[in-house]
């Protein structure tokens, strides 16, 4: 150790270069002359029944269809945290899978990129089906006017409410926020159970719980051309300002929250130690396959309104093919066997209310109708904006999701005690480097 | 253990360079060609692996921290634009802080903590084998898993700790061992401890119980306390152990990612960013690999001018 | 410090008492906590209904492990990458170690750091790369790829581990040996590896848990249950944003067994292969 000098490093480094003869992502080529087969990555569904149907689905598809025997289909199972590294890896090295399930922006990212075979015959034949689909998941898969992606499903983030402590206390569901921190404080006992389980830890649904409140004030992160960021504004300050003071007036928010990641919320809830949380209905879904109890004592209700009036959240996860594949007609038979009315209907209802149809028609089916719980989900499938709202899923707005810079905004005010006008500032300035960036490129 | 490379001067550029002794037979050149070609043969297998699973990947790295590149899309080439904008943001220097405490402090106790099971695990007692065993065991538990588990320890409302504070009236309030400022880093430190002490007591046993007895009768004939035994007697025994433990473990330490990953994804407020995770979450959350392999090579030098320093005094302590 | 030596020594074995208490409990209880879990029922899991131990014990969690994921499957694909991982460092550390530790060429100093350098190098820069290069190998998604990719931490070490060891066996031995035309090979195998035995023991052992530990190479370049190894087989307990705690506790400690059974086999001859170095030193 002692002799190892800076010229040490230098030489392996050369004799390192020596040996790299070009760029490494080059040598993934070879991988496109492969045997006929289906490559599909499943991203579980939340119900072991739903993921089960998938499968089949996928094995019918390729035996019935695609004439493919069972060892020439690839089905491999990738935990959702794990996807988007293996996806980059995979990408990288020429080798990505034929079908996968893709969250918002991935889309658009990919898609820009030219990595996504166009979808939009089988949008369009999705479309014409009785009642058509709700339009507003498209925003996720439209690229310059083609569909790169097929829509799965509508996912609203409701706010999961619970009714028996909101009767106990003899009071309604908030219909604003002023009310709903009057309520919270009524029906909370800290420490065992605060009234709202926001999230604030640097994860993904801190900057959708924060975005849909910020909305409520008139605020926003980008203008609809996807260029002005607009995070620093007067409306967005008076947003902030109230998650601080139910953070650090009111308390409503446990301090935990901070280091919560994507389920710390959907836990606190099931747990029983949060009264109200926003989050898409997967945590009505596990409540119905695990506890009915407090499922019967859930309510799921609109956001609450704030000066502007409420605006709701939805999310899109849709099914993507990549263009690597020299077989794409397989992978694009493979999306419209999932998205038949028939084989698509199981498996959503299978999963027990995590996804809202992307079929219009399907939501009139006894499932939808007949629980009051689904009364607003209609519209709010209707209506939702996704969280770069009032900008598109771009891959701009996919970075400033990944790379938490709400979250870290939010952490400034709430852990560092700084102005929310200042932290939105400097919040402002990343957002419009990360933008500046993507639209330069 | 490397503690193997046992004697000192194993780890010194001396032997490094000093021809095997071998060589003292006189040879003729076509032996010695002879020679060169069994050792290439030799390090075959090893030389592939350091070429092809190291040096390339890493020399891959170095080019691609000088370009402009993101996941699935041909990158530009823009010569030290990564670094300058890596130095240039506030970001960089709060990480490059949090590197140093987290690595530093985290090695102090592990070091303090783990020559102190050791010490206690040389004494005489009965079924010793039993607790050294027991005392062993985090270090057989996958890093994932400590984490995981550790997070699991630490959680504001179902947690072991807050629990057991409250269940005995310990405090009123819960406590927020991840999501306060003043915690968070001590709460990641801790996790690392755990996890890493047993090495050394495991090494450290092995350096006391090689000390021959006699050289402590000796020390106490010669009226040495048992304080002025452990510095005149044990420690210069154990100064070769010492380095080649901390040097392995500022290694595995400092480049490791799952602890900050699972436990505190470096927050909050950024309170536990370091090297390695703003590497991961650069190069795969906003998926920006040029810009990813500049931050892990930013820390690579820091890590190896670590080391050099470290080796270089312990080592010079050493020759005293 | 007390006065007289009985005194002091009594004293010092009443402080070890007392710490080796201490640290009995700072190692176990994590461990503790981590069975119970596994042991209780959801409800007594979450909460403030939390329990300290559980209250109504349940194997529910294991059995769901061993019915609803293919564990044992893990175990076996584990025990597969990490034995021939174990076993192909042995030979590849063996032969080099032999090579830089007695024999002379140009570039023999330079390989020899180069395996320090080599081992400084962070995982999280090569994965991508590596990615490439299974990729041309044909080789992501088999064992044989997760095998050939640990070699990038455990071969460089166990070469440098071996190295140091090969170093202190007496040349005289060696060199009495080859007079008698045992060859260089013949030397390596019959004189210093039978007088290495321990240190082979502590490179088996080091290489054997980190290949068991490794989880990021496993999670990027494998995705068929057939060759999933159990790091990461136990994260898809995280489905999606629900975290299934009880189960996961369960195969945690499941999982942490084998390493332990190692060491407890290994275990004489890993403080041997450590006092021995120690001894040189």
């Amino acid at each position: 150790m002692h002799g190892m000098h800076r010229r040490d490093v230098l030489k392996l480094a050369g004799a390192a270069g020596v040996a790299a003869t070009g760029p490494w992502w080059r040598v993934g080529r070879s991988q496109a002359q492969r045997a006929k087969k289906l490559v599909f990555w499943h991203l579980p569904n939340f119900t072991p029944l739903a993921d089960q149907l998938q499968k089949e689905q996928v094995y019918e598809f390729a035996a019935k269809h695609a004439g493919l025997k069972e060892s020439e289909v690839e089905y491999a199972v990738v935990a959702g945290e794990q996807a988007n590294a293996k996806l980059a890896a995979s990408i990288e090295a020429g080798n990505p899978p034929d079908v996968i399930r893709l969250y918002e922006s991935n889309v658009q990212f990919y898609g820009a990129q030219g990595h996504l075979i166009d979808l939009t015959d089988q949008v369009n034949k999705m479309r014409r089906e009785p009642k058509g689909i709700f339009e507003s998941s498209m925003a996720a898969v439209l690229y310059k006017g083609r569909a790169l992606g097929v829509p799965l499903a509508v996912n609203p983030w409701p706010v999961h409410a619970r009714l028996d402590l909101l009767e106990q206390a003899k009071v309604e569901y908030p219909k604003t926020w002023d009310e709903f921190i009057e309520v919270s404080k009524k029906i909370q006992s800290p420490p065992r159970l605060f009234a709202f389980g926001m999230c604030l830890g640097l994860v993904e649904d801190t900057t959708d719980n924060v975005m849909n409140l910020l909305w409520c004030y008139g605020g926003k992160m980008v203008e609809s051309d996807n260029k002005t960021v607009v995070m620093n504004s007067a409306a967005n300050v008076a947003g902030v300002k109230t998650i601080e003071a139910m953070f650090k007036t009111h308390k409503i928010i446990p301090q935990g929250a901070i280091s919560w990641d994507n389920s710390g919320n959907n836990k606190a809830y099931q747990s029983r130690q949060a009264a109200f949380v926003m989050n898409p209905s997967s945590i009505y879904a596990y409540l119905d396959s695990n506890d009915k109890d407090l499922q019967k004592k859930t309510g799921l209700f609109p956001v609450p309104a704030g000066p502007k009036g409420t605006v709701n959240q939805i999310d899109t996860w849709s099914y993507g093919a990549f263009k690597k594949n020299p077989y794409p007609d397989i992978a694009k038979g493979l999306i419209e066997y999932f998205m038949q009315p028939a084989n698509y209907d199981r498996i959503i209802q299978s999963t027990g209310g995590r996804w809202v149809p992307v079929y219009k028609r399907l939501f009139d089916s006894p499932f939808w109708r007949e629980k009051p719980e689904f009364k607003h989900f209609i519209n709010m499938a209707e209506t939702g904006v996704p969280v770069s709202y009032a900008g598109s899923p771009t891959a701009a707005a996919g970075e400033v999701l990944n790379t938490h810079v709400i979250p870290k905004m939010i952490q400034r005010v709430l852990v560092d005690n700084w102005e929310a006008a200042k932290a939105l500032e400097e919040c402002d300035k990343r957002i419009n480097e990360i933008y500046a960036r993507h639209n330069k490129a | 253990m490397a503690l193997s490379a046992g004697q000192p001067d194993a780890l010194r550029e001396e032997l490094l360079v000093r021809a095997p002794a071998t060589a003292r037979r006189p040879r003729h050149s076509a032996t010695l060609r002879q020679e060169a070609w069994l050792a290439y043969g030799l390090l075959t297998p090893t030389l592939l692996v350091i070429v092809f699973l190291v040096a390339y990947p890493f020399a891959s790295a170095i080019y691609l921290s000088l370009q402009d590149k993101m996941v699935g899309a041909p990158g530009r080439f823009v010569a030290l634009d990564n670094y300058l904008d890596l130095l240039r943001d506030e970001v960089f220097l709060r990480t490059a802080w949090n590197s140093v405490l987290y690595t530093a402090v985290a090695i102090a106790l592990k070091f303090a903590l783990g020559l102190t099971m050791a010490l206690v695990l040389d004494q005489e007692r009965r079924v010793n084998n039993f607790f050294r065993t027991l005392l062993f065991v985090p270090w057989a538990v996958p890093v994932v898993i400590v984490a995981l588990n550790w997070r699991w320890i630490f959680d504001d409302l179902s947690g072991l700790l807050n629990n057991f504070l409250i269940t005995f009236h310990l405090t009123s309030d819960i406590i927020s061992w991840l999501s306060d400022p003043r915690l968070a880093m001590g709460c990641v430190i801790a996790v690392v401890v755990w996890s890493g002490t047993p090495f050394y007591s495991m090494t450290f046993l092995a350096g006391l119980q090689a000390i021959p007895k006699e050289l402590y009768e000796a020390a106490e004939i010669d009226g040495a306390s048992v304080v002025q035994q452990f510095f005149f007697v044990t420690v210069p025994r154990l100064r070769t152990i010492f380095l080649t433990t901390v040097m392995l473990s500022t290694i595995w330490t400092a480049t490791n990612l799952q602890f900050v990953l699972i436990l505190t994804r470096g927050g909050p407020a950024s309170r536990t960013e370091i090297f390695p995770h703003l590497a991961y979450t650069t190069a795969l959350g906003a998926r920006r690999l040029g810009m990813g392999a500049a931050v892990s090579l930013v820390f690579f030098p820091l890590l190896v001018v670590l080391i050099i320093v470290l080796t270089r005094r312990m080592l010079r302590q050493a020759d005293e | 410090m007390p006065r007289t030596r009985s005194g002091s020594r009594r004293l010092l074995k009443w402080i070890g008492n007392v710490l080796l208490v201490l640290l009995l409990v700072w190692t176990l209880v994590p461990f503790y906590w981590m069975i119970v879990t596994s042991l209780k029922p959801d409800r007594e899991i979450y909460g403030f209904e939390a329990t300290l131990y559980p209250h109504q014990p349940t194997l529910a969690g294991y059995a769901r492990v061993f019915t609803t994921t293919p564990f044992l499957k893990y175990v076996r694909n584990s025990a597969i990458i990490a034995g021939a991982n174990t076993l192909a460092s042995l030979l590849f550390g063996c032969l080099g170690a032999y090579a830089l530790a007695r024999l002379r060429f140009p570039g023999r100093a330079l390989i020899a750091r180069g395996l320090v350098v080599s081992y400084l190098v962070p995982p999280a820069l090569l994965f991508i790369p590596l990615f490439a290069v299974l990729s041309v190998l044909r080789l992501i998604d088999t064992h044989q790829g997760l095998i050939l990719t640990y070699f990038s931490f455990s071969v460089p070490f166990s070469t440098w581990l071996l190295m140091g060891y090969f170093h202190s066996v007496p040349l005289e031995l060696e060199e009495a040996a080859l007079v008698d035309g045992c060859g260089r090979l013949g030397t390596l195998f019959r004189i210093i590896l039978p007088m290495s035995l321990p240190a082979l023991a502590v490179v088996a052992f080091f290489a054997f848990t980190q290949s068991w530990n490794e989880f990021l190479y496993a999670n990027v370049f494998v995705n068929s249950v057939e060759v999933r190894t159990i790091t990461t087989g136990l994260t898809l307990f995280i489905v999606e944003d629900v975290f299934f705690w009880g189960p996961m506790m369960g195969a945690a400690f499941l999982s942490a067994l084998p390493p332990l059974v190692v060491y407890l086999i290994f275990q004489r001859w890993v403080v041997k292969g450590l006092t021995l170095g120690a001894v040189k030193g």
